[in-house]
């Protein structure tokens, strides 16, 4: 009898979370595809116009908006990848230098432990043109300087950028940091051995070794430029006009501005298609990487 | 294929053990430039803190004269008063104070849900001989890349057929929802490192499946709850989307309340209000930031895909 209820009890254990995933996962992705394809706009309609069911996602890359999102994207992902790169020089010097380790941690990641909200407004006050970081350097005498950023829709996105990477630079080292210590300490006495130069065993052996770690950031980095909504609401708001929309941004708005469920849904396959794209190839690489890194251990 | 989020909690948590001999070393040069070149990427990163801090001290009057990295002259709690007690979000002049305590009250039932569905999940899946269990661990880390927006409005349709919504219910089950994915791979990754021989000890010793989970299992979870439970505490307190499309009128949470207040407000600006009501709402996680750091190092790696 002991044994029977061991083996259905696990079962009934799963079925929780197993409704969940069917239902607020799977369902609701499915909800959503339905939903592009039908002319819902406040309240949900089942009914699919045969002829026209593509109308949704017609209008959706006619939509100017839409457009600036998507490109958008791009550029939030390539300005945002500085964070990679910074992350990764500041734990190399970190890990170097162990001098004030665990200072200079605290002092890097605590940004991560504010809301975006709360780093949109901070920001946003830095940029604030009169009164801001930019009336202090003309105080200073640099009459030139122009860091009103978020006023101008050429620039706003970059305001955006520098707001993230202050957020997600210190997460960034930090996961650089424990991958810079899982490399083996006798490939830094053996490479000042054979007198290899500082640059040349970063780029050439240690960089190569962190490749998994690269992929996690690369990964990491871009789920959040996907999902960046409340960053741009807290510091322009998707503004000067529709400039800093993103499609996170996109979607939202159509949904609860336009109260346009078809619409938003079209907006949220597209992002799930974008986020499918990136994702499949990178974790299906680094699930690669993984296999041959343990066989190497083996 | 769990293995992205295993390996990035893994180093960390291998590490946090291991000392390093400490060499002797000569104070050269370049490692003075290195601390040089660190301290001010430290004083980069502090920056932003340093100006809302002052900010949130300093009268409207100073703050007009434009001097962003001045001191206070006179130092004042007004704004503070002001954006605890009597700022205006929309319509309603209450100040932060109400969305704090909303808050609260999101985060506890979140914690609740979201650690009893993962933990027992996840000890079902590392411990139990569940045939699917590989497939669903696959399909779990799947579902933990989904952003938000894409389930959202199903979500939306469902919490309001169930009559929970603009609850702290469907706040703090959305939560649990959203958090299932990532928190049982964690467990599951604690929990498969127990014995096999524990259980099967536990099993002859006529165990049943909740009663090992209780006896032995949860008091062996302490580290692992703790990392969870640093990661929810941010990630729920900080969280604003799920906030505002699930919390009604007299529902929502501090950030919700913090966003109406500064972004939308009408007339004049008080800056030094809206800096103090966006430290006010910054602080507990800095507090548990500060407090607990290592965990919350181990909790944002093993936490790694949430971001």
């Amino acid at each position: 009898m002991a044994l029977r209820w061991s083996r259905v009890s696990p079962q009934l254990a799963l079925v929780p979370a197993l409704t969940v995933t069917l239902v607020a996962f799977f369902g609701s992705i499915g909800w959503t595809i339905w939903m592009s394809f039908t002319r819902s706009r406040r309240f949900p309609e089942y009914e699919i116009d045969p002829a026209l069911w593509w109308r949704q996602y017609e209008r959706l890359f006619a939509d100017g908006a839409w457009t600036t999102s998507l490109k958008n994207l791009i550029v939030l992902a390539l300005g945002s990848a500085l964070a990679i790169v910074l992350g990764f020089i500041l734990a190399a010097l970190v890990e170097r230098e162990k001098r004030g380790e665990g200072f200079f941690r605290t002092i890097f990641l605590y940004p991560l432990a504010v809301s975006l909200i709360v780093t949109g407004i901070v920001w946003r006050w830095m940029f604030n043109p009169a009164l801001g970081v930019e009336n202090f350097l003309h105080e200073l005498g640099w009459t030139s300087a122009n860091f009103n950023w978020l006023a101008d829709p050429g620039t706003a996105m970059y305001g955006i950028i520098l707001a993230s990477i202050w957020h997600g630079l210190g997460f960034y080292m930090a996961l650089m940091l424990a991958g810079l210590k899982s490399i083996n300490t006798e490939i830094w006495s053996a490479a000042k051995l054979d007198g290899v130069s500082f640059p040349r065993l970063y780029v050439e052996i240690i960089i190569p070794m962190l490749k998994f770690t690269f992929l996690t950031c690369a990964i990491l980095l871009s789920l959040g430029v996907i999902k960046s909504y409340d960053i741009v609401l807290a510091m322009t708001n998707g503004g000067p006009g529709t400039s800093t929309w993103t499609p996170a941004y996109f979607t939202i708005n159509a949904y609860s501005t336009r109260s346009n469920i078809g619409y938003a849904s079209a907006a949220a396959v597209i992002m799930l298609v974008i986020t499918a794209a990136v994702f499949l190839p990178l974790v299906l690489v680094t699930a690669w990487q993984a296999r041959r890194r343990e066989a190497v251990v083996q | 294929m769990s293995a992205l989020a295993y390996e990035a909690s893994a180093p960390t948590l291998r590490t946090a053990a291991r000392t390093y001999p400490r060499r002797k070393r000569r104070v050269r040069g370049s490692s003075i430039a290195i601390v040089v070149f660190l301290t001010m990427c430290a004083a980069f990163m502090s920056i932003p803190l340093y100006v809302v801090i002052v900010t949130s001290f300093k009268t409207m009057d100073q703050i007009a004269i434009g001097e962003i990295f001045s001191l206070p002259t006179s130092w004042t709690l007004e704004p503070w008063w002001k954006a605890w007690a009597e700022v205006c979000a929309g319509m309603t002049c209450e100040g932060v104070r109400h969305g704090f305590l909303i808050s609260l009250e999101i985060l506890f039932p979140s914690l609740v849900l979201s650690i009893a569905l993962s933990s027992v999940t996840g000890y079902a899946l590392a411990l139990w001989n569940v045939r699917w269990a590989n497939s669903f661990l696959f399909v779990l880390f799947l579902c933990a890349f989904v952003p938000f927006q894409i389930i959202m409005i199903p979500l939306v349709v469902l919490v309001a057929n169930l009559g929970l919504f603009g609850t702290i219910w469907a706040i703090a089950l959305i939560h649990a929802v959203l958090a299932m994915p990532l928190l049982t791979l964690i467990f599951r990754n604690f929990y498969k490192d127990v014995p096999q021989e524990i259980i099967n000890a536990a099993i002859m010793d006529s165990g049943s499946f909740w009663k090992i989970f209780v006896e032995i299992i949860l008091p062996m979870s302490g580290n692992i709850m703790i990392v969870v439970l640093i990661l929810m505490i941010t990630s729920v307190w900080n969280d604003f989307l799920v906030g505002l499309t699930f919390g009604g009128i007299g529902t929502q949470p501090m950030t919700v309340i913090l966003a109406n207040t500064v972004i939308t407000q009408r007339g004049e600006v008080h800056y030094n209000v809206d800096m103090a009501a966006a430290l006010l709402t910054a602080i507990p996680p800095l507090v548990v930031y500060f407090g607990l750091g290592k965990f919350f190092v181990q909790g944002i790696t093993a936490g790694a895909i949430k971001g």
